[in-house]
Protein backbone atom coordinates (compact mmCIF):
# COMPACT_ATOMS: atom_id res chain seq x y z
CA UNK A 1 0.00 0.00 0.00
CA UNK A 2 2.06 2.96 -1.21
CA UNK A 3 -0.96 5.48 -1.77
CA UNK A 4 0.79 9.18 -1.54
CA UNK A 5 -2.25 10.96 0.66
CA UNK A 6 -0.37 14.41 0.09
CA UNK A 7 -0.61 13.86 -3.86
CA UNK A 8 -4.40 12.72 -3.55
CA UNK A 9 -4.93 16.00 -1.85
CA UNK A 10 -3.25 17.70 -3.86
CA UNK A 11 -4.77 16.88 -7.08
CA UNK A 12 -8.18 17.34 -5.29
CA UNK A 13 -7.03 20.52 -4.14
CA UNK A 14 -6.13 21.66 -8.06
CA UNK A 15 -9.24 20.23 -8.74
CA UNK A 16 -11.41 22.22 -6.52
CA UNK A 17 -10.16 25.46 -7.03
CA UNK A 18 -9.04 25.20 -10.68
CA UNK A 19 -13.18 23.79 -12.02
CA UNK A 20 -15.52 26.98 -11.64
CA UNK A 21 -18.74 26.29 -9.89
CA UNK A 22 -17.20 23.47 -7.86
CA UNK A 23 -17.70 24.26 -4.49
CA UNK A 24 -15.98 20.84 -2.75
CA UNK A 25 -14.86 17.63 -3.32
CA UNK A 26 -13.69 14.39 -1.20
CA UNK A 27 -12.36 11.00 -1.86
CA UNK A 28 -13.47 8.10 0.27
CA UNK A 29 -13.78 4.27 0.27
CA UNK A 30 -16.51 2.47 -0.60
CA UNK A 31 -17.32 1.85 3.24
CA UNK A 32 -17.52 5.00 3.87
CA UNK A 33 -14.28 6.38 5.13
CA UNK A 34 -12.30 9.46 4.31
CA UNK A 35 -9.23 8.96 1.56
CA UNK A 36 -8.98 12.62 0.79
CA UNK A 37 -10.76 15.63 0.87
CA UNK A 38 -11.26 19.55 0.24
CA UNK A 39 -14.64 20.69 1.88
CA UNK A 40 -16.34 24.04 2.40
CA UNK A 41 -16.16 25.16 5.82
CA UNK A 42 -18.77 23.57 8.54
CA UNK A 43 -19.31 19.88 6.88
CA UNK A 44 -18.01 16.99 8.66
CA UNK A 45 -15.27 15.00 6.70
CA UNK A 46 -16.84 11.74 7.96
CA UNK A 47 -20.07 12.52 7.72
CA UNK A 48 -20.23 12.88 4.25
CA UNK A 49 -17.59 10.09 3.66
CA UNK A 50 -20.34 7.77 5.35
CA UNK A 51 -22.93 9.86 2.94
CA UNK A 52 -21.34 9.30 0.03
CA UNK A 53 -20.86 5.75 0.22
CA UNK A 54 -24.30 5.16 1.40
CA UNK A 55 -25.79 6.98 -1.60
CA UNK A 56 -23.71 5.30 -3.95
CA UNK A 57 -24.04 1.59 -2.55
CA UNK A 58 -27.76 2.28 -3.13
CA UNK A 59 -27.39 3.74 -6.42
CA UNK A 60 -25.21 0.39 -7.46
CA UNK A 61 -27.89 -1.74 -6.13
CA UNK A 62 -30.88 0.21 -7.76
CA UNK A 63 -28.55 -0.35 -10.98
CA UNK A 64 -28.63 -3.97 -10.89
CA UNK A 65 -32.24 -4.53 -9.45
CA UNK A 66 -34.07 -2.40 -11.75
CA UNK A 67 -31.68 -3.31 -14.57
CA UNK A 68 -30.10 -0.06 -15.42
CA UNK A 69 -26.63 -1.59 -15.31
CA UNK A 70 -23.80 -0.57 -13.96
CA UNK A 71 -23.59 2.95 -12.44
CA UNK A 72 -21.98 5.75 -14.32
CA UNK A 73 -22.54 8.34 -11.75
CA UNK A 74 -25.32 9.19 -9.44
CA UNK A 75 -26.53 12.48 -9.59
CA UNK A 76 -28.61 14.92 -6.78
CA UNK A 77 -29.76 18.37 -8.11
CA UNK A 78 -30.52 20.20 -5.50
CA UNK A 79 -32.06 24.16 -5.02
CA UNK A 80 -28.81 25.10 -4.17
CA UNK A 81 -26.46 22.88 -6.48
CA UNK A 82 -25.41 19.74 -7.48
CA UNK A 83 -24.12 16.34 -5.54
CA UNK A 84 -21.71 14.06 -7.82
CA UNK A 85 -20.84 11.23 -7.17
CA UNK A 86 -18.64 8.75 -9.55
CA UNK A 87 -16.94 5.49 -8.60
CA UNK A 88 -13.17 6.20 -8.91
CA UNK A 89 -11.83 2.04 -9.79
CA UNK A 90 -12.64 -0.48 -6.92
CA UNK A 91 -10.81 1.30 -4.18
CA UNK A 92 -12.69 4.91 -3.66
CA UNK A 93 -15.75 6.93 -4.46
CA UNK A 94 -15.34 10.77 -5.98
CA UNK A 95 -17.70 13.08 -4.57
CA UNK A 96 -18.12 16.65 -6.44
CA UNK A 97 -20.28 19.24 -4.87
CA UNK A 98 -20.58 22.47 -7.19
CA UNK A 99 -23.24 25.25 -7.13
CA UNK A 100 -26.19 25.68 -9.09
CA UNK A 101 -24.50 27.93 -11.99
CA UNK A 102 -22.15 24.96 -12.91
CA UNK A 103 -22.70 23.93 -16.37
CA UNK A 104 -23.00 20.51 -16.51
CA UNK A 105 -21.03 19.17 -19.57
CA UNK A 106 -17.93 21.07 -18.57
CA UNK A 107 -18.58 19.67 -14.86
CA UNK A 108 -18.77 15.84 -16.32
CA UNK A 109 -15.89 16.02 -18.52
CA UNK A 110 -13.73 17.68 -15.30
CA UNK A 111 -14.85 15.03 -13.41
CA UNK A 112 -14.03 12.09 -15.73
CA UNK A 113 -10.42 13.66 -16.33
CA UNK A 114 -10.20 13.92 -12.84
CA UNK A 115 -11.13 10.38 -11.88
CA UNK A 116 -8.39 9.17 -14.47
CA UNK A 117 -5.92 11.18 -12.76
CA UNK A 118 -7.22 9.88 -9.27
CA UNK A 119 -7.73 5.84 -10.53
CA UNK A 120 -3.46 6.22 -11.58
CA UNK A 121 -2.62 7.39 -7.67
CA UNK A 122 -4.71 4.86 -6.00
CA UNK A 123 -2.61 1.46 -7.26
CA UNK B 1 -52.62 -5.80 4.13
CA UNK B 2 -51.03 -3.98 7.31
CA UNK B 3 -47.23 -3.54 6.84
CA UNK B 4 -44.94 -3.49 9.69
CA UNK B 5 -41.71 -1.84 9.36
CA UNK B 6 -39.24 -3.08 11.84
CA UNK B 7 -35.88 -1.89 12.37
CA UNK B 8 -32.62 -4.35 13.34
CA UNK B 9 -30.36 -2.08 14.47
CA UNK B 10 -27.14 -3.14 17.15
CA UNK B 11 -23.57 -2.55 17.03
CA UNK B 12 -20.81 -3.34 14.12
CA UNK B 13 -20.58 -7.18 14.14
CA UNK B 14 -23.78 -8.33 16.31
CA UNK B 15 -25.27 -10.18 13.37
CA UNK B 16 -28.25 -7.44 11.98
CA UNK B 17 -27.40 -8.52 8.25
CA UNK B 18 -27.20 -12.43 9.15
CA UNK B 19 -30.66 -12.11 11.09
CA UNK B 20 -32.15 -10.28 8.11
CA UNK B 21 -30.94 -12.79 5.65
CA UNK B 22 -32.21 -15.53 7.98
CA UNK B 23 -35.65 -14.46 8.41
CA UNK B 24 -36.37 -12.72 4.95
CA UNK B 25 -38.82 -14.81 2.48
CA UNK B 26 -37.57 -12.62 -0.71
CA UNK B 27 -33.51 -12.38 -1.45
CA UNK B 28 -32.11 -9.45 0.68
CA UNK B 29 -31.00 -6.54 -0.57
CA UNK B 30 -28.15 -5.48 1.06
CA UNK B 31 -25.23 -2.62 0.91
CA UNK B 32 -22.29 -4.64 1.55
CA UNK B 33 -19.03 -3.29 0.80
CA UNK B 34 -15.59 -4.03 1.93
CA UNK B 35 -14.51 -3.43 5.10
CA UNK B 36 -11.26 -1.10 5.61
CA UNK B 37 -11.41 0.30 9.56
CA UNK B 38 -11.60 -1.61 12.31
CA UNK B 39 -14.69 -3.81 11.47
CA UNK B 40 -12.01 -5.62 8.95
CA UNK B 41 -10.39 -7.26 12.04
CA UNK B 42 -14.25 -8.86 12.30
CA UNK B 43 -15.52 -9.70 8.61
CA UNK B 44 -14.33 -8.91 5.52
CA UNK B 45 -17.83 -7.16 4.56
CA UNK B 46 -20.18 -4.62 6.01
CA UNK B 47 -23.10 -2.85 5.52
CA UNK B 48 -23.35 0.89 4.39
CA UNK B 49 -26.93 1.78 4.09
CA UNK B 50 -29.35 -0.60 4.75
CA UNK B 51 -30.59 -4.54 4.85
CA UNK B 52 -33.96 -5.03 3.60
CA UNK B 53 -35.83 -8.16 4.02
CA UNK B 54 -39.65 -9.24 3.98
CA UNK B 55 -41.63 -11.82 6.02
CA UNK B 56 -45.57 -12.48 5.25
CA UNK B 57 -46.52 -13.11 8.80
CA UNK B 58 -49.80 -14.26 8.80
CA UNK B 59 -52.81 -13.76 6.08
CA UNK B 60 -52.98 -9.94 6.46
CA UNK B 61 -49.99 -8.50 8.04
CA UNK B 62 -46.01 -8.27 5.84
CA UNK B 63 -43.07 -7.42 7.79
CA UNK B 64 -40.76 -5.14 6.34
CA UNK B 65 -37.52 -5.57 8.45
CA UNK B 66 -34.28 -2.64 7.58
CA UNK B 67 -31.09 -3.25 8.75
CA UNK B 68 -29.11 -0.16 9.86
CA UNK B 69 -25.01 -0.04 9.62
CA UNK B 70 -23.59 -0.40 12.96
CA UNK B 71 -20.63 2.06 13.02
CA UNK B 72 -21.95 5.57 14.53
CA UNK B 73 -20.35 7.43 10.79
CA UNK B 74 -23.67 6.09 9.76
CA UNK B 75 -25.85 7.64 12.22
CA UNK B 76 -28.01 9.89 9.68
CA UNK B 77 -29.12 6.07 7.98
CA UNK B 78 -30.40 5.24 11.86
CA UNK B 79 -31.76 8.58 11.78
CA UNK B 80 -33.76 7.70 8.53
CA UNK B 81 -34.80 4.27 9.18
CA UNK B 82 -36.14 4.44 12.80
CA UNK B 83 -38.34 7.60 11.96
CA UNK B 84 -40.86 5.26 9.67
CA UNK B 85 -40.19 2.21 12.35
CA UNK B 86 -42.65 0.72 13.87
CA UNK B 87 -40.91 -1.29 16.05
CA UNK B 88 -37.28 -2.26 16.37
CA UNK B 89 -34.74 -5.14 17.38
CA UNK B 90 -31.31 -3.95 19.29
CA UNK B 91 -28.98 -7.12 18.63
CA UNK B 92 -25.73 -6.86 21.11
CA UNK B 93 -22.92 -9.35 20.96
CA UNK B 94 -22.43 -10.52 24.09
CA UNK B 95 -19.31 -12.01 23.75
CA UNK B 96 -17.63 -8.37 22.75
CA UNK B 97 -18.26 -5.87 26.40
CA UNK B 98 -16.46 -3.20 24.11
CA UNK B 99 -19.73 -3.09 22.26
CA UNK B 100 -22.03 -2.55 25.03
CA UNK B 101 -21.29 1.03 25.37
CA UNK B 102 -21.81 1.13 21.38
CA UNK B 103 -25.32 -0.58 21.86
CA UNK B 104 -26.51 1.80 24.66
CA UNK B 105 -25.34 4.30 22.77
CA UNK B 106 -27.04 3.04 19.53
CA UNK B 107 -30.51 3.08 21.69
CA UNK B 108 -30.17 6.32 23.21
CA UNK B 109 -29.95 7.97 19.54
CA UNK B 110 -33.15 5.31 18.89
CA UNK B 111 -35.24 6.47 21.68
CA UNK B 112 -34.45 10.48 21.33
CA UNK B 113 -35.85 9.85 18.01
CA UNK B 114 -38.93 7.15 18.85
CA UNK B 115 -41.16 6.08 21.21
CA UNK B 116 -41.81 2.62 19.52
CA UNK B 117 -41.83 -0.77 20.92
CA UNK B 118 -38.40 -2.35 21.14
CA UNK B 119 -36.64 -5.77 21.66
CA UNK B 120 -33.03 -6.64 23.12
CA UNK B 121 -31.67 -9.60 21.13
CA UNK B 122 -28.57 -10.89 22.62
CA UNK B 123 -26.22 -13.05 19.97
CA UNK B 124 -23.30 -14.71 20.09
CA UNK B 125 -24.31 -16.41 23.16
CA UNK B 126 -22.89 -19.71 22.14
CA UNK B 127 -19.58 -18.75 22.84
CA UNK B 128 -17.05 -19.06 25.11
CA UNK B 129 -16.86 -15.76 26.39
CA UNK B 130 -20.42 -14.75 26.29
CA UNK B 131 -21.96 -12.18 29.30
CA UNK B 132 -24.86 -13.55 31.17
CA UNK B 133 -28.24 -12.16 29.98
CA UNK B 134 -28.34 -10.31 33.28
CA UNK B 135 -25.10 -8.38 33.24
CA UNK B 136 -25.32 -7.29 29.48
CA UNK B 137 -28.34 -5.67 30.94
CA UNK B 138 -26.85 -3.98 33.43
CA UNK B 139 -24.24 -2.79 30.77
CA UNK B 140 -26.95 -1.38 28.96
CA UNK B 141 -28.38 0.67 31.40
CA UNK B 142 -31.28 -1.37 32.53
CA UNK B 143 -30.14 -1.79 36.38
CA UNK B 144 -33.55 -3.42 36.99
CA UNK B 145 -34.29 -6.27 34.49
CA UNK B 146 -38.31 -5.98 35.64
CA UNK B 147 -37.86 -2.24 34.23
CA UNK B 148 -35.74 -3.30 31.01
CA UNK B 149 -37.51 -4.53 27.77
CA UNK B 150 -38.13 -7.90 27.16
CA UNK B 151 -34.47 -9.86 26.30
CA UNK B 152 -34.14 -12.59 23.62
CA UNK B 153 -31.49 -14.62 23.09
CA UNK B 154 -31.03 -15.11 19.07
CA UNK B 155 -29.06 -17.31 17.14
CA UNK B 156 -29.12 -15.13 14.34
CA UNK B 157 -27.51 -17.39 11.52
CA UNK B 158 -30.62 -19.80 12.77
CA UNK B 159 -33.93 -18.82 10.72
CA UNK B 160 -35.80 -20.37 13.67
CA UNK B 161 -34.08 -19.03 17.15
CA UNK B 162 -34.14 -15.98 14.72
CA UNK B 163 -38.08 -16.15 13.95
CA UNK B 164 -38.75 -16.34 17.63
CA UNK B 165 -37.03 -13.29 18.54
CA UNK B 166 -39.18 -11.68 15.69
CA UNK B 167 -41.89 -12.52 17.25
CA UNK B 168 -41.09 -11.41 20.25
CA UNK B 169 -41.21 -7.95 18.70
CA UNK B 170 -44.85 -8.51 17.33
CA UNK B 171 -46.11 -9.46 20.35
CA UNK B 172 -44.49 -5.92 22.18
CA UNK B 173 -45.99 -4.73 19.33
CA UNK B 174 -49.40 -5.97 19.61
CA UNK B 175 -49.34 -5.14 23.34
CA UNK B 176 -48.15 -1.50 22.45
CA UNK B 177 -51.34 -1.31 20.11
CA UNK B 178 -53.78 -2.71 22.89
CA UNK B 179 -52.93 -0.23 25.78
CA UNK B 180 -51.19 2.87 23.98
CA UNK B 181 -48.79 4.19 26.72
CA UNK B 182 -49.89 7.70 26.50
Amino acid sequence: MGINSAKLGAVLQNFATGTSDVQGVALVTPDGLPLASSLPGGMDEERVSAMSAAMLSLGERIGTELTRGGIDRILVEGEDGYAILTSCGQDAVFLVLASKSAKQGVLMLEIKRAVSELKLLLI
Amino acid sequence: MEIMRLVVTGPVGAGKSTFIRSVSEIEVVDTDRRATDETAQLKAKTTVALDFGRLQFGPDMALHLYGTPGQFRFDFMWDILIRKAHAYIMLVPANRPAEFRNARRINSFMQQRSAVPMVIGMTHMDCEDAWEMENVAIALGYLDLSKAPPIVTVDAQDPASSGQALMAVVRQLMQAHLKPRH
